[in-house]
């Protein structure tokens, strides 16, 4: 490679270049001077919601933040106890065994009964109008004896 | 990110040169100033810019260099003209007092107007920076051949245009 010039090269050389207009330098540094300071604000407004989020949390709990500790811990704690309750009453449920059919059968009837003595506790309008027909003794006699 | 004094200094150091490369490359005022501005708030943004940086100037040079083939493309129809209009172009050299100087440097700066961006930019770093083509090669992202090859190529052209012009001028110096 060879690097030497020759005349023409040389001449070539010696020409003088344009100078830069020196009213350029305040104006080309002040550019880069507010495009410098304008960058800070423009991170600002491209924080995710999450960040902003996070900073609207931080600005209201700071204030006592034991305070706060404390009524997290509290409702850590009811919702414990809460689950805890809801697994226990539900665990008993199925491991209780099915009660046997003879059981079931006079509950049925005990219900049965009560509700001939009793009546229907809630009974329609229509209902309650109509005037209680009388039964034959017989029939009562035999309802009480079983 | 380089603050106030830190961005004066690269001026006062660099913007010459980064100026007179620009306007050979675009030979536009307003183009210039844009791309030596671009270059410049390019610097006080990126705080990472320069930090690993060790020939400032030839980084520089890269900068501005892709800065203006970005331009040149952008141009597109504009520039393809650019031939037939050198002469209305901005001259990327100083006046002359004397008129055969004069009349030299406006053909060198026509001539120069006709190189491709490619060769214009080879020839202009190792004229007037007086860059080696390895120097060239480093900020231009070539090959050291490739870098002296255009040269070669951009010389021949300006040779070329510029003989009747230069034989005479030698001939009346004698």
């Amino acid at each position: 490679m060879n690097e030497e010039m020759d005349q023409f090269e040389r001449r070539l050389s010696r020409q003088p270049l344009r100078r830069a207009p020196a009213e350029w330098r305040a104006e080309i540094l002040a550019a880069a001077r507010d495009a410098q300071a304008v960058q800070p604000a423009a991170r600002v407004t491209h924080r995710s919601w999450l960040s902003i989020l996070n900073t609207q949390f931080a600005t209201i709990l700071w204030p006592c933040p034991k305070a706060w500790a404390g009524l997290a811990a509290v409702w850590v704690l009811i919702l414990a106890v809460d689950f805890s309750d809801r697994d226990r009453s539900r665990g008993l449920a199925e491991n209780s065994a099915p009660p046997p059919p003879e059981v079931v059968a006079q509950l049925r009837l005990q219900q049965r009964m009560l509700t001939e003595l009793i009546g229907p506790r809630e009974s329609s309008d229509a209902d309650q109008s109509k005037p209680l027909a009388p039964r034959p003794h017989t029939e009562r006699l035999k309802i009480l004896s079983t | 990110m380089p603050r106030g004094p830190e961005l004066e200094r690269l001026y006062d150091e660099h913007a010459q040169a980064l100026y007179a490369f620009l306007l050979n490359l675009t030979r536009d005022d307003a183009d210039t100033r844009d791309l030596l501005q671009e270059i410049f708030v390019k610097l006080a943004r990126d705080e990472k810019l320069l930090s690993n940086v060790r020939h400032e100037r030839a980084f520089l040079i890269r900068l501005a260099h892709n800065a203006a083939i970005d331009l040149i493309r952008r141009r597109g129809t504009r520039e393809r003209t650019r031939d037939n209009f050198a002469a209305e172009f901005s001259s990327p050299f100083a006046p002359a007092s004397d008129p055969d100087e004069e009349t030299f440097r406006a053909n060198l700066s026509a001539a120069l107007a006709e190189l491709p961006p490619d060769q214009c930019a080879v020839v202009h770093l190792k004229l007037w920076e007086g860059l080696t083509f390895e120097q060239i090669a480093a900020a231009l992202e070539l090959s050291p051949n490739t870098a002296a090859s255009r040269y070669r190529y951009g010389i021949d052209k300006l040779r070329g245009r510029l003989r009747p012009l230069y034989d005479e001028m030698k001939r009346t110096e004698r």
